[in-house]
């Protein structure tokens, strides 16, 4: 029933939760508990947690390995393989985003998240090369959306948002 | 009348002109995000949860709460023209209202849904207005201990009877609670989970992030890796006349959602989901043309989960607005808007901020009806969003997404955070593990904890506190059943069948 594929994922997700579990173990371990009056302190949480994360990663593994995890949505067995080139795109986009937003301001920096991002989703689709038509296509209607926003957040509604120059409109 | 003195009040308070621009522009924003597919009311207020620095709170919450039975009107446009559904509450609507569709009578399955919202929404207004008072008094009795017990029963229900698989949504359960622990301890001050005191930890990581990250970077991350190729057909309009025997069919259909919806929203069993289900099945048991559903599609079985949607949202505002306890991931949201105002949700709230609670509950008879001229009139209009192609629809998304995120704290740090909770959404969401369970876990994590350290100090430090009162034992015993009857009835019923086999 369970494809072997499917099998290894899912024991890595349950291994995955015991992992973050000995982590959390770790930082429940640095918490000073003076428990004082009431018998619970500020590392009880902390410490269930990480026993629980722990409890539920061994739970899944059993269940990957006695059949799989229990009651999944029809038709998830046959999932088809990722589309990881359309990933790098997108990626590629929100990454940069985070790594440029406070140096070039919110319009350059979301305008090239839009575009990277749209390309992703249109090779995902099965489009083909991109002509430079549509490069050019994609770089307008990032700035014209991200302009619009940025003008409507930080001059409306005062919120801080990077610009590149410091007129407040770009 | 109390209740009708305060009902008039709010009127006023949501009858002035900047208000009703408020209720309009959140049932605007809410139906075109119901209509979209990918973008959800949760994730629109966490996006807007930034203006709560900016606009009081009695135009935010009137906003909000637009935006968020808003969603459920056009999520049935969506659905009904299109064979995704444009909401979670509104997968029902897309089978029967599709198949209507495809039979030439989109326009009779958009009305029904419409008009069934319009008197589900006002009827479950009305109960509201009726029974939030009350339970609100009765609610002034509880202690830390009850509280506690309530939060307990709230992250039972939602983590056990949203998703599938109970281990699954307790995992998520377990994760929002552990995301919902970094930061500072309200009560010793002491930084937790912070990985040695990383600045940007210390100061707790925010609902909107994690909801912007599973819900709008997950969502597209995950549609770009799996979904890319899928086809979407789009059904015609026709005429949103609907005949005197689609009336007949419709209204007992509509009343009867609305009786299986408001006590679904007002139980902490988390969304809109079940309700429409059962309504459905409902239906199906009960129509006098059985041979409609799945063939032609009935139209019954698109007037009644319409209906038990949205008399849901509106059941959600009662132990949100009385007890403080979101039961679904928009309600969530609401909440943290109301403490970002430093109001918190509860039974003290009639009486300290009664002036916002009342103009909240008018908005929604007002949104109703705005909603209803919105949504049948100009139903062609928003049918024009559904042209937007998919690459710019999901970039446009993002752009907002960033807007959302950066704008809280201006932390490009949190733009990467953003990054890997987009990752960890597309691993939940191929693995089927629920979401809802990681924001109510996050929000509703600290205010257990603070209740539950209380109770122990009023109990001396024994954990006998919770069943010595009546009423926490009562209801812990609830949460208990929550946990165990579903198996064991699954189980008795595997046994049975194979009995007879």
């Amino acid at each position: 029933m369970n494809k072997p594929m499917n099998k290894r994922s899912e024991i890595g997700i349950g291994a995955g939760a015991i992992g973050l579990g000995a982590v959390m173990a770790i930082g429940a371990a640095q918490i000073k508990s003076e428990a004082g009056y009431g018998g619970v302190g500020a590392g009880f949480l902390p410490w269930l947690m990480a026993a629980a994360m722990a409890l539920c990663g061994v739970l899944l593994i059993v269940q990957a390995a006695t059949g799989g995890f229990r009651a999944m949505p029809e038709g998830s067995e046959d999932t088809p393989a990722p589309y990881w080139a359309g990933m790098a795109w997108l990626s590629a986009g929100l990454l940069l985003n985070a790594a440029l937003i406070t140096r070039v301001g919110f319009i350059p920096s979301c305008s090239l998240l839009f575009v990277l991002a749209a390309r992703g989703f249109r090779l995902s689709m099965g489009a083909g090369r991109a002509t430079l038509a549509d490069w050019v296509r994609d770089v307008l209607v990032g700035a014209a959306l991200s302009a619009p926003v940025y003008w409507l957040f930080t001059k409306l509604l005062g919120l801080t948002l990077p610009g590149l120059t410091s007129s407040g409109w770009i | 009348m109390d209740i009708w003195n305060s009902l008039l009040q709010g009127f006023m308070t949501a009858g002035t002109p900047i208000n009703l621009m408020w209720a309009l522009l959140g049932c605007l924003i809410g139906t075109a995000i119901g209509v979209l597919p990918g973008i959800g009311p949760a994730l629109t207020v966490a996006m807007l949860l930034p203006i709560t620095s900016h606009v009081e709170p009695t135009a935010s919450m009137i906003m909000f709460a637009g935006i968020y039975y808003g969603a459920m009107y056009g999520g049935s446009t969506t659905s009904i023209l299109l064979n995704t559904p444009g909401e979670t509450g509104s997968m029902v609507t897309a089978m029967e209202g599709n198949l209507m569709a495809k039979s030439g009578r989109a326009g009779a399955a958009l009305a029904t849904s419409a008009i069934g919202s319009f008197f589900a929404g006002t009827i479950a207004t009305v109960l509201v207005t009726l029974f939030a008072p009350g339970l609100a008094e009765f609610a002034l009795r509880f202690g830390p201990p009850e509280y506690f017990a309530l939060i307990l029963l709230a992250f039972t229900t939602v983590s056990s009877v949203l998703g599938q698989s109970t281990l699954r949504g307790m995992t998520s359960l377990v994760l929002g609670l552990s995301i919902g622990i970094i930061g500072i301890d309200q009560i010793s001050g002491q930084a937790r989970f912070t990985l040695n005191n990383v600045p940007e930890l210390v100061d707790g990581i925010e609902v909107v992030l994690v909801a912007v990250g599973l819900f709008a970077v997950g969502e597209a991350m995950y549609t770009m890796m799996y979904e890319g190729r899928q086809d979407e057909t789009r059904n015609k309009m026709s005429s949103l006349w609907m005949t005197k025997g689609d009336w007949k069919r419709s209204w007992p259909a509509w009343l009867r959602g609305t009786l299986i919806g408001f006590p679904f929203g007002t139980i902490p069993a988390g969304g809109t989901e079940i309700p429409t289900f059962l309504s459905y099945g409902a239906e199906r048991k009960l129509s006098k043309h059985p041979e409609e559903f799945g063939t032609v599609g009935a139209i019954e079985g698109v007037a009644g989960p319409e209906a038990a949607n949205n008399a849901a949202v509106a059941g959600t505002l009662v132990p949100l607005l009385t007890l403080g306890i979101p039961t679904s991931t928009t309600a969530a949201i609401l909440l943290s808007a109301f403490q970002n105002y430093g109001i918190q949700p509860g039974p003290t709230l009639f009486q300290t901020s009664s002036a916002l609670v009342w103009a909240l509950i008018a908005s929604m008879y007002i949104g109703n009806v705005m909603l209803l001229v919105l949504n049948l009139p100009l139903v062609g209009l928003w049918v024009k969003l559904l042209k937007i192609p998919k690459p710019a629809l999901y970039a446009g998304i993002l752009i907002f997404a960033t807007v959302g995120v950066y704008g809280m704290r201006q932390s490009a740090f949190d733009l990467f955070l953003l990054y890997g909770i987009g990752l960890l959404g597309v691993l939940m969401r191929r693995f089927d593990f629920p979401t809802a369970p990681v924001i109510v876990g996050m929000i509703l994590g600290p205010l257990g904890e603070a209740h539950m350290r209380n109770a122990m100090s009023i109990g001396e430090g024994k954990w006998t506190v919770f069943i010595e009162r009546p009423l926490s034992a009562t209801i812990l015993l609830v949460c208990v059943a929550v946990l165990i009857v579903p198996p064991l009835l699954t189980r008795l019923r595997r046994r049975r069948t194979v009995a007879l086999a």
